[in-house]
C-alpha cells in the first residue's frame, strides 16, 4: 500500500485551487427558478472554457479524462475553496446523461449532444420513476408504442429534479406491453419542448419546487433517439444507476471532512442558550470529533475504491456501502449542528444561502431515499456483499 | 497511491492466518484454562519471527512496514489472541540492549501488559511473565516484576488474566518518544477490526443455513439489514486502519491523527458488530458455548486499550491534517 501523490497529481491541485480560487463566482447562487439554472449554466460554461468540464468523462468525448485520483482532488479543491455545488441543474447531464451517452449512444447521438452538454447548454433531468415504482424501478409501466420511425410515449413520470429547466430528459418508457420486470424496456432521449409535455411542480419539505411530475399525452419521440436497443433498456439505465452508486456523489464524500471542520469552527465561536461555548459542551464535542473521525473514514474508503478502480478499469461495487454511510453522517453532522445553533437553525425561507444547515437539514432525506433509499442499499450490501440468501 | 493489502503484503497476511489459526485458535478459549500465551505458543511464535516483523533488519528483526504489523495483528484480533502477544512485540521494540531484546524476540522471556489505572497498575497475561511492558503517548517502559506482588482480579474476557499491581516496579529498559504507542495503538486498532470482521462472518454464515419460518434468516430484511450495517462499520474501519498504517510506515506528519482516528472506528465497528452478532444469533448468541460472547468480551478490552473514547475524540477534535 502506498499513500503517495505523484508529481503531476500534485501540479493538478496546485493548478486546480490557483484557478478555483481565481475564479469561483462573487456573487450567491440563487436559491429558486429560472435564475438558478442560469447561474449554473453560466458557471459550467466558465469552467468549460477553461478546460475543466467533464472531470470524469474521456478525453476524446471532449472531457478531462482524468484519472480517479485526480477527480478526488477535484472534488477536494471545489470544497476547499467553496465553489458552487456540483449538484446542481447540470448535474444528471454531467454525471448521468452523459456518462450514458458515452457508454450506449450512437456517435450521432455523442456528436449532437456530449458538447453541448459540456459547455452548460443542455441541462438534463431524470425521467425513470413513476408515481408506482420508485424503488421497484422495474415495475414501471409508462407506455411508448412504436409508430413508423417515432415512439409515441403516454403516461406520468414522478420526482422528476429540474424536468421545468431541462433541455432533455433520460426516459425510461415500456415498449413492450407483454413484457414484465427487466424487458421490454426502451432508454429514450425526451427533447423536453416536445408538444405533450406537462410538467407539475411538487412542493417538498424544503419549501422548493424543484423536484416534479411530468405528464406526456402522445409525444412523439423519433426513434434516432433510443439509446441502445429498443426493448433492450434496462441495461441502459443500469450503465447510469451504477454510475450513481459508485463515483456519483464523490463530491459529497470529500466534502464531509471540510463540513465537519466548519461545524467544529462554528461551535468554538458559538454560544448556547445559557451561555456555554458549544465546544464546551461535552455532548457536542464528542459528536463533532466521532464525526470527523467517520469523515476520516469515508475518505479513506473513498480513496481505496478509487485506487482500485484506477488500477482494475472496475468500478468498485461497495457503492451502496459509501452511499449509507455519506448520509448517515451527512445527516448525524446536520442534527449536532442543529442542536447547537438553537432557536436559529429554525429560521428557514428556502435559500440554502442563506440558511444553509437548516437547507441541508432537511435535504439529507433527500439524499438518503433518492438514488436509491437507505433501505435499497442495504438490500444491495446483503445480496452482492454479504452473499446472503435473496429476499426478493 | 494504493490502499488494499497487495502482492507481499498479502503474503505476510495469508501467512499469519494459518500461524495464528493454528497456535491460538478461538475454540481454545472453551476450555478451562486457556487465558494468556501458553509458554509453547509464545517460544513457537518467537522461533518463527513473528515478535520481530517490524523490527529493523539491523536488530535482528524482518525491518517490515507499519502495514505488516497490522496485517498481523488483524490475524490475532480474529482468533481473540492473548495480549501477551503484543506485548512481546511491543517490548522488542522498546529494548536497546541487543541481549534482553533476543530473550524477548525469541520467546525464551516472556511480558505481558501493564496499563496505568490511577494509583496502580492493572497487568494483563501469563501470571509467570518475566516483564511487563507499559507505554504511554511519550515512552514505553519495561519493567521487572521478578519481585512484583500482584493480586489477581477475575476478567470478564477469557482471552486474558488479570491482577492488580503497586505502581512501583524497577524499570529495566525504556523507550522514548511516541514510537511504541503508535504501534501499540496500530495492533490494537488492527485487532478489533479482526473482530468486527470475524463476528460478521460469523452471522453471515449462520443466516445462510438457519431457518426461521421456513426461510432463512438472511433472506429477512429484520436480519439482512443489521448484516448490511454491520459490513459498513467494518469497511469503514477497515480503511482508515489500511490508510493510518500507510501513512506511518511513510511517516507523515498527521499519522498520529490517522492513528487515532484509526482506534475510534475500530472500538466502534468491533464493539457495535459483536453486540449485533450476539443480538441476531437469537438464543444460541447468549450461550457459553458460542464464540460470539467471547468477540464482544475482548473487544472491550481492546477498546479501553491504546485510546478509548473519551480520550481519542477529545485530541481528535482539534486535531489537523496536514495536505
Amino acid at each position: 500500500m502506498d499513500l503517495q501523490y505523484s508529481e503531476s497529481d500534485r501540479e493538478f491541485r496546485a493548478k486546480a485551487r490557483n484557478w478555483l480560487t481565481a475564479n469561483i463566482p462573487q456573487k450567491r447562487r440563487p436559491a429558486n427558478g429560472r435564475t438558478s439554472a442560469d447561474f449554473d449554466r453560466e458557471w459550467q460554461r466558465k469552467l468549460y472554457e477553461h478546460g475543466w468540464a467533464g472531470v470524469a468523462w474521456p478525453k476524446e468525448c471532449g472531457g478531462m479524462g482524468l484519472s480517479g485520483l485526480q477527480q478526488v482532488i477535484w472534488y477536494e479543491e471545489l470544497a476547499r475553496t467553496r465553489a458552487p455545488h456540483y449538484i446542481n441543474t447540470t448535474y444528471v447531464a454531467l454525471m448521468h446523461a452523459g456518462p450514458t451517452l458515452i457508454a450506449r449512444g450512437t456517435e450521432e447521438q455523442k456528436a449532437h449532444h456530449l458538447p453541448k452538454i459540456l459547455s452548460g447548454d443542455a441541462l438534463w433531468c431524470q425521467g425513470f420513476s413513476e408515481p408506482n415504482a420508485g424503488s421497484d424501478l422495474a415495475s414501471l409501466k409508462m407506455r411508448g408504442e412504436v409508430d413508423g420511425d417515432h415512439i409515441v410515449v403516454t403516461g406520468a413520470k414522478m420526482w422528476t429534479t429540474d424536468a421545468q429547466h431541462s433541455d432533455y430528459q433520460e426516459l425510461l418508457v415500456r415498449t413492450d406491453p407483454e413484457s414484465q420486470r427487466h424487458k421490454g424496456l426502451t432508454w429514450l432521449i425526451c427533447d423536453m419542448k416536445s408538444p405533450g409535455i406537462d410538467i407539475k411542480p411538487i412542493r417538498t419539505m424544503l419549501g422548493d419546487e424543484h423536484i416534479n411530475t411530468v405528464f406526456y399525452d402522445e409525444v412523439r419521440i423519433p426513434i434516432g433517439n433510443v439509446v441502445g436497443e429498443i426493448d433492450g433498456g434496462w441495461s441502459t439505465a443500469m450503465a447510469t444507476l451504477s454510475f450513481e452508486r459508485g463515483l456519483g456523489f464523490i463530491g459529497d464524500q470529500l466534502e464531509l471532512y471540510e463540513r465537519v471542520g466548519r461545524a467544529i469552527d462554528m461551535a468554538s465561536k458559538l454560544r448556547l442558550e445559557d451561555g456555554t461555548l458549544a465546544i464546551d459542551d461535552a455532548g457536542i464535542a464528542q459528536k463533532l470529533a466521532w464525526l470527523k473521525t467517520d469523515a476520516m473514514a469515508i475518505r479513506a474508503m473513498t480513496l481505496a475504491d478509487i485506487a482500485e478502480t484506477d488500477r482494475t478499469g472496475q468500478p468498485d461495487p461497495k457503492g451502496s456501502m459509501m452511499k449509507l454511510l455519506v448520509t448517515n453522517t451527512h445527516k448525524a453532522l446536520s442534527e449536532v449542528v442543529g442542536d447547537m445553533m438553537g432557536w436559529d437553525f429554525l429560521e428557514f425561507n428556502g435559500d440554502r444561502s442563506a440558511h444553509p444547515w437548516t437547507y441541508d437539514y432537511l435535504w439529507s432525506w433527500v439524499f438518503s431515499i433518492s438514488g436509491g433509499t437507505n433501505e435499497i442499499q442495504r438490500e444491495n450490501i446483503a445480496d452482492r456483499v454479504l452473499g446472503l440468501p435473496r429476499a426478493r | 497511491m494504493y490502499l488494499v493489502p497487495d502482492g507481499d503484503e498479502l503474503e505476510i497476511a495469508n501467512a499469519a492466518a494459518d500461524y495464528i489459526a493454528d497456535a491460538m485458535p478461538i475454540d481454545r478459549l472453551h476450555a478451562a484454562n486457556s487465558a494468556d500465551l501458553r509458554a509453547d505458543v509464545r517460544r513457537g511464535l518467537g522461533e518463527m519471527g513473528w515478535y520481530a516483523l517490524a523490527l529493523p533488519v539491523a536488530a535482528g528483526g524482518s525491518g517490515l512496514s507499519p502495514v505488516e504489523h497490522a496485517l498481523f495483528f488483524r490475524e490475532v484480533g480474529r482468533q481473540c489472541g492473548p495480549l501477551d502477544v503484543m506485548a512481546q512485540c511491543l517490548a522488542a521494540l522498546t529494548i536497546d540492549d541487543a541481549a534482553l531484546r533476543t530473550t524477548i524476540v525469541s520467546g525464551e522471556a516472556s511480558v505481558s501488559l501493564a496499563v496505568a489505572d490511577g494509583e496502580d497498575m492493572r497487568l494483563f497475561g501469563a501470571a509467570d511473565a518475566d516483564y511487563a511492558l507499559l507505554v504511554s503517548r511519550d515512552s514505553a517502559k519495561l519493567l521487572d516484576l521478578s519481585r512484583c506482588q500482584a493480586e489477581a482480579r477475575p476478567s470478564l474476557d477469557l482471552a486474558l488474566t488479570m491482577r492488580v499491581a503497586a505502581h512501583d516496579l524497577p524499570v529495566i529498559a525504556s523507550r522514548n518518544g511516541e514510537y511504541v504507542w503508535m504501534m501499540g495503538q496500530l495492533a490494537t486498532a488492527a485487532q478489533l477490526v479482526g473482530i468486527a470482521e470475524a463476528a460478521l462472518d460469523q452471522i453471515v454464515e449462520y443466516a445462510k443455513v438457519r431457518e426461521t419460518f421456513g426461510k432463512k434468516i438472511g433472506s429477512w430484511q429484520a436480519v439482512r439489514h443489521p448484516c448490511a450495517d454491520m459490513a459498513v462499520r467494518l469497511e469503514a474501519a477497515r480503511s482508515q486502519l489500511w490508510l493510518a498504517a500507510t501513512a506511518m510506515k511513510e511517516n507523515h506528519g498527521d499519522a498520529a491523527v490517522h492513528l487515532d482516528a484509526a482506534k475510534h472506528q475500530a472500538n466502534q465497528a468491533a464493539t457495535a458488530n459483536a453486540d449485533t452478532n450476539i443480538q441476531l444469533h437469537g438464543g444460541i448468541g447468549v450461550t457459553d458455548e458460542h464464540h460470539a460472547h467471547l468477540y464482544l468480551k475482548h473487544s472491550l478490552v481492546l477498546a479501553k486499550l491504546f485510546g478509548g473514547r473519551r480520550e481519542l475524540l477529545s485530541r481528535l477534535l482539534h486535531a489537523e491534517l496536514v495536505d
